[in-house]
């Protein structure tokens, strides 16, 4: 849960103030300005060193009236709590959701659990953008299953609005009729404060820091959502906006800011979530991003059991995995799976910091019993089809 | 002597786990975040 900036006072003396937005940075004179949100007071504020941590903005498709009442993106505590609000007062009727990701689907699922009729819009062939399609597919079928109207490969043409609130949302075959409107279709650093300044910034704006997470300015320091981070498996720069990687940096910040000397050794992108009971999960590189690299690749893939078939509350499980043509060494992971599945990544991202080969994966002495695993877990199952295509 | 300041743009999870690893090690150190929610620290 949130801690409140009293409790940051009281237990460690920091000055933490909410509704006061920084408008700009000065780094020649070292200095931010300030305005307090409820009284638009403005001033400056002097700093020695300086923590950027502005996070990421939710992107909104560049189409007219995207910002109609009853359309909602959602980023922060805030934008939830407003949202669950007018569901709980306004009991809308008819939810439509665009884009299938990760917001996208706990979304999805948050107006299905309150009776609400859900369509999603995704622009691409299957939902889960950040797995491989024949994955994603198993997710859209979740989302059909549970009666969600599901219209792929349809891009968001137009926003129907009545007295400034929305009624439909088009697409480029239909017109679906909306009394809510959740936008989930990305994300992108909110490093506009930074580059106005003159921060350096990289991969889609996210700002450049070395591994220290310091950036190319002595003193001033940046993590989280609005960085560019190093993938240890491609070793080149990318863009991903995860809570645990957020942790991670600002902690390695936070260290060398004190003094000390910490090294963030950079992410895989592991994520993890849920649609209803079905649980997903990945890690690593997947096959466009392996494609995209130019490097040859194999694949094992199963759709196994989680458990001995013979055990009650056995459930499915697809395990795909890809590594290296050649050296086998593991590139990347993906798991669809019903309860108790989806954190068997964790098997998959600890192989990949590891350094893994898929053959070194079959022989992970893996913990077994009947409640628990197969005897081979599905995991080694997907490594050893994986080895077979050496 | 004056004394060193650092200043914190975002209070949620990794400007509050800089500022709370900054402060384990600099105790005299003046810490001021600023965040432009109502929230702080809700993802962390």
């Amino acid at each position: 849960m949130a801690r409140t900036p009293e409790a940051f006072k009281k237990n460690q003396d920091i000055d933490a103030y909410v509704r006061h937005e920084v408008t700009e940075i000065d780094l020649s004179d070292r200095r931010v300005r300030v305005e307090n949100l409820d009284t638009g007071k403005e001033w400056w504020e002097p700093f020695d060193q300086l923590m950027v941590a502005t996070g990421a903005v939710a992107l909104r498709p560049p189409i007219e009236n995207i910002d109609a009442e009853g359309i909602y993106g959602i980023t922060t505590l805030k934008s939830g709590m407003i949202f669950k609000g007018v569901v709980d007062r306004e009991k809308p009727r008819r939810g439509v959701v665009i884009g299938g990701g990760y917001i996208g689907l706990e979304m999805a699922e948050a107006m299905l659990m309150r009776g609400m009729e859900v369509s999603l819009v995704e622009m691409a062939p299957e939902v889960m953008g950040t797995l491989d399609p024949d994955i994603g597919a198993i997710v859209s079928q979740s989302l059909i299953d549970h009666k969600v109207d599901l219209y792929r490969e349809e891009a968001l043409t137009g926003i129907e609005v009545k007295n400034g609130k929305v009624t439909a949302v088009i697409t480029e075959n239909r017109v679906l009729p909306a009394d809510i409107v959740v936008l989930g279709t990305g994300v992108r650093p909110n490093s506009d404060l930074a580059k106005a300044a003159g921060i350096p910034v990289g991969v889609r704006d996210g700002i450049i820091v070395n591994e220290r997470q310091q950036t190319e300015i002595e003193g001033v320091w940046s993590a989280g959502d609005c960085v560019q981070t190093h993938h240890l498996i491609s070793k080149k720069p990318f863009y991903v906006a995860l809570g645990t990687v957020a942790n991670k940096q600002g902690m390695v910040a936070g260290i060398n800011i004190g003094g000390d000397d910490a090294v963030f050794p950079g992410a895989i992108g592991t994520a993890i979530t849920k649609f209803m009971e079905t649980e997903i999960s990945r890690t690593g590189l997947s096959q466009k991003e392996i494609e995209d690299l130019g490097w040859e690749f194999i694949t094992g893939k199963v759709k196994t059991r989680n458990k001995p078939g013979y055990y009650p509350g056995a459930a499915e499980i697809t395990v795909k995995i890809h590594a290296e043509k050649g050296s086998g060494k593991l590139l990347g992971g993906q798991i669809v799976g019903k309860q108790e599945s989806g954190k068997r990544i964790d098997t998959i991202a600890t192989c990949l910091h590891a350094g893994f080969t898929v053959e070194q994966m079959v022989f992970l002495d893996l913990s077994y019993a009947p409640p628990f695993s197969p005897v081979w877990d599905p995991v080694a199952v997907a490594a050893r089809k994986a080895v077979k295509e050496i | 002597m004056k004394k060193e300041r650092l200043v914190v743009i975002g209070g949620d999870a990794a400007g509050m786990s800089a500022a709370s690893q900054a402060r384990r090690r600099k105790p005299e150190m003046e810490i001021i975040a600023f965040e432009k929610s109502p929230h702080t620290s809700y993802s962390a």
